[in-house]
């Protein structure tokens, strides 16, 4: 079983990647997107702009802790993403993005404020059934860095019409390097409808998790 | 005269009919109406738009004209764009937004 697990927390590593788990990170051009991702372990909220097609500019906060909530570190940056690709195809739509923060951290793990930078990257597909997503980002401090793997896969219910909420369920594998070296596996329910997106849900260990974005 | 009045008819009838025409527009890459939503919004704030319909089991966009205006392929096509998907076709129909809805349901 072990090994099971090992093999699918390598092969999560080679295919791709870091937090941000939300499904597009950014809204269309001239709107603004308000997510948030709350769980034991990790918190964030960010708001960011789409000044382009493909760029939007926000903040992010962000807070980390242990399962045991000895070891804690908190983030505020400033959060540029870039659509470095998008795939349009008859049923399907592909992409990858860039998001990269600049900020500072502060922990109870060290004294004082660092500096941090947090490249990520994240793919994904779609279809109106089917969704599936892997991203990697590094949250980098001097004597204090981290790194988010993420992948999910889901599937939808039905095909919904444009106007009816579409409920999803979704499984995530997260690892996050300050919180422990094992992979956390979360099913969760996810529900698009229009400019709302929320998934709830709670991981294997039963720590709660709740999703959500809003563009606007 | 009598002719005259006959073909002024016509042409206004055309004309008519070419103003309150809708845009059917194919679009790739519209898979939830969560990314599709940027579509409805941009085009829906056009000054010549009276209803918008995103068909996303089809992946159309269907633009009704206020009456006496007309609708801009170009500008249509770029808020697609913008919005971050690729327009394929696009084509008149006669139909209104709630002709083609009521169409679409009825193929159920």
């Amino acid at each position: 079983m072990k090994q099971v697990i090992t093999q699918a927390s390598f092969f999560l590593l080679v295919v791709g990647a870091v937090s941000n788990s939300f499904a597009a990170p950014m809204g269309f051009k001239n709107s603004w997107m308000l997510m948030g991702d709350f769980s034991k372990t990790y918190q964030e909220f960010g708001l960011n702009y789409a000044t382009t097609a493909n760029d939007a500019f926000g903040i992010s906060a962000s807070a980390m802790q242990t399962d045991n909530s000895v070891s804690k570190q908190q983030n505020l940056e400033a959060v540029y993403t870039r659509k470095l690709a998008r795939w349009n195809l008859p049923e399907a739509q592909a992409n990858i993005w860039f998001i990269g923060g600049l900020g500072s951290t502060t922990g109870n793990t060290f004294t004082g404020s660092k500096a941090m930078a947090s490249p990520g990257i994240q793919v994904d597909y779609e279809t109106t059934r089917f969704y599936s997503m892997a991203s990697a980002r590094v949250y980098a401090a001097q004597g204090a860095t981290s790194n988010i793997t993420t992948a999910r896969l889901g599937a939808s219910f039905y095909e919904a019409d444009y106007d009816e909420p579409q409920p999803w369920i979704v499984v995530e594998a997260r690892r996050m390097t300050f919180v422990s070296k094992q992979y956390e596996f979360t099913p969760m329910v996810r529900v698009i409808h229009k400019r709302y997106f929320v998934e709830a849900g709670a991981n294997l260990s039963g720590q709660l998790r709740f999703n959500f974005m809003y563009n606007y | 005269m009598k002719q005259i009045n006959l073909i002024i008819a016509i042409a206004l009838m055309g004309l008519s009919q070419t103003a309150l025409a809708s845009m059917k527009v194919t679009v790739n890459g519209m898979v939830c109406s969560f990314c599709a939503q940027g579509i409805e919004k941009s085009i829906s704030k056009m000054d010549e738009t009276k209803a918008v319909f995103v068909d996303l089991k089809n992946k159309v966009v269907v633009v009704e004209a206020k009456e006496g205006k007309t609708l801009n392929e170009k500008l249509i096509s770029q808020e697609i764009k913008d919005s971050g998907y690729d327009v394929v076709k696009i084509e008149t129909i006669s139909q209104t937004v709630a002709q083609f809805r009521a169409q679409q349901k009825d193929k159920k």
